[in-house]
């Protein structure tokens, strides 16, 4: 009963999971494999997050300092868990450095991995410097030096967004929507119209899924009060006419190719299943879903549950997850691991 | 089975040699048949500014292309080419050459308003058409409008005289279009009034015909009636960079 929960991740689930014991009087031990905590949004240097326009290191900042602060929690940074065994409320964990932990539970944050665009080379990223990707664009924006073309400075008269890049493509083996690009971009081509009133942007799309609430202040409030433009087309190839980015595809409503030259190209990449998935998946002896990320048995029952008792999963790491979501998942994540301990006890009295 | 794609060919990118040797060989006739790609290689970012800026297209930018509009149209109901939606969309991203392609029929909205009521995002597609017909006027693509004609000899008068004359309305309008005043409509309504109507208004009528009376101390309000029209004209001119005075 006194042993810590593990958790493994220091990203918006992790960060949540370990506050949500620490209140609760638990003691945690966070595993962060980089040197800082804080997760994709602080480590990929996101601008202003979805949905409160809060630049990412103040909000996320704010989560983290929460954590670091608290005696209950105790922060490992370059660090990961080579081993995992015991049973449920006696796990042993083996880190890098080779020392072990003790816990109770544990609870995998362990994230996602952005699709490499270079995957999709017909769209340009990595021969044409100015195709970039969105996370690229956030930190254009988050550094304060504005949306530039990466070739020569020069801010771009008209931006090209292009969604789906990584997702919902059988061709590269990602059949699932990433929940997020559509908002992301909405966002992103609004702070670039803001930035850059001359800067004409256009995106292009198969549908627009900026879900719930989003609807109005991304999609409609792109368009309406940023004037926005969304085309629908999938975009067959990106090239170059040695000046500008040549967008070609079928312009599906008007039925007709179009070649259009643009100054910039943003990919909005998907959310791919952790890299380490795999290794995550041996090390702890958690099953995989048929796409490759932490499978969750239930649904509705123990919504936090892996395939293994005493394990259990929040955020990003078990599909495209919003950042608000995932704070959600990793406040469920740690009632879940709260409760397993305390029927452990219940059973021992009896 | 038919081929779908035929349907896309337009006869202006067929190209044929009646006479042409490529390397030696004959290919005269239809054996040079060519036809001419129909990519689409620029956008013209200034026509959304242009109708937006004109009377009723102000909330064109809103549309995310649902078909509602269209959907629920009297005229595309009679004519299927008449696709408010699909303007709307060549308007947006600045397609002009397809626009202007449904030059002859975009004037033939109704404005019966169902768009109006139907479109989820408050773009009055009517109000919309209005304003890509007075587009298409004043970038001299069509002649007015017989209705526009109409309502300028209706509001010229209403103008001048704060009042309005109607068988002058009719007459300029006739005389406008170039058509007979003897219409046999007009004919017949004119003598069935001289048989039935009592003596005392048809010497009226005869009366206001000859002499065309005035809204008593009408001036200063024709004064400012026609600065604020000639405002509003020079505005929409040079939003769509024309010069302020009428070219045609």
């Amino acid at each position: 009963m006194t042993k810590p929960v593990l958790i493994i991740g220091g990203g918006p689930a992790g960060l949540s999971a370990a506050h949500a014991l620490a209140i609760s009087g638990r003691k945690a031990i966070l595993v962060e494999k980089e040197d800082r905590l804080g997760g994709a949004p602080i480590l990929q240097g996101y601008a202003k997050l979805v949905p409160s326009h809060e630049w990412a290191r103040d909000a996320i900042g704010g989560m983290v300092n929460r954590v670091v602060s608290n005696p209950l929690v105790d922060v490992k940074l370059n660090s990961s868990v080579q081993k995992f065994d015991g049973e449920p409320g006696n796990f042993v964990a083996t880190l890098k450095d080779g020392s072990t932990v003790e816990a109770d539970t544990a609870i995998l944050t362990t994230g996602f991995t952005h699709f490499d665009s270079i995957n999709k080379p017909e769209w340009g990223f990595g021969t044409y410097p100015d195709v970039v990707t969105t996370v690229q664009v956030e930190q254009m924006i988050s550094s304060g030096k504005g949306i530039r073309c990466p070739s020569d400075g020069r801010v771009p008269d008209r931006v090209a967004i292009l969604l789906c890049v990584g997702s919902r493509d059988r061709q590269i083996g990602r059949e699932w929507c990433s929940k997020i690009c559509c908002t992301v971009s909405a966002n992103i081509a609004m702070e670039i119209r803001e930035m850059s009133p001359k800067t004409n942007v256009y995106i292009y799309y198969m549908d627009i899924r900026t879900f719930g609430l989003y609807e109005g202040e991304y999609y409609w409030g792109s368009q309406e009060e940023y004037k926005v433009k969304y085309v629908k087309a999938r975009i067959a190839e990106v090239t170059s006419d040695g000046k500008r980015l040549l967008v070609k595809g079928e312009d599906t409503l008007v039925k007709r190719p179009i070649s259009i030259p643009f100054d910039m190209v943003v990919h909005a990449i998907g959310m791919d299943p952790n890299v380490d998935n795999m290794t995550i998946s041996s090390v702890f002896d958690v099953k995989l879903n048929k796409y490759g990320y932490i499978g969750k048995p239930s649904t509705y029952l123990h919504m936090a549950e892996t395939s293994r008792p005493g394990v259990f999963v929040a955020g990003s790491a078990t599909g495209p997850e919003t950042i608000d979501d995932s704070i959600a998942q990793g406040t469920a994540a740690a009632m879940a691991a709260l409760n397993f301990a305390n029927m452990a006890v219940q059973a021992a009295a009896e | 089975m038919p081929i779908h794609e035929k349907s896309l060919i337009r006869p202006e990118k067929l190209v044929e040699h009646e006479h042409l040797v490529i390397e030696g060989m004959d290919v005269s006739g239809h054996w040079s048949t060519f036809i001419e790609g129909r990519s689409l290689t620029d956008y013209n970012e200034a026509m959304q500014d242009e109708i937006a800026a004109l009377p009723g297209g102000e909330n064109i930018h809103r549309c995310w292309q649902c078909g509602s509009c269209t959907n629920a149209c009297t005229v595309n109901a009679i004519n299927p080419e008449f696709n408010p939606r699909y303007w709307i969309y060549l308007i947006r991203l600045g397609m002009e050459e397809e626009l202007l392609r449904d030059k002859d029929i975009i004037w033939q909205c109704v404005s019966c308003n169902k768009c109006t009521y139907a479109c989820p995002r408050d773009v009055v597609p009517e109000a919309v058409m209005k304003a890509t017909a007075h587009w298409l006027e004043l970038k001299g693509h069509t002649p007015k409008s017989p209705s526009m004609i109409f309502d300028e000899g209706f509001s010229d008068q209403v103008f001048h005289s704060g009042k309005i004359e109607d068988s002058l309305v009719l007459r300029n309008f006739f005389k406008a279009t170039g058509q007979p005043l003897t219409q046999p409509w007009l004919v017949a309504m004119v003598t069935g009034l001289i048989k039935r109507f009592p003596v005392f208004y048809l010497i009226r009528l005869g009366l206001l015909t000859l002499f065309h009376p005035k809204t008593k101390r009408w001036g200063k309000a024709r004064a400012a009636i026609h600065e604020y029209v000639e405002e509003c004209e020079t505005a929409n001119r040079k939003a769509l960079g024309l010069d302020a005075k009428g070219a045609e």
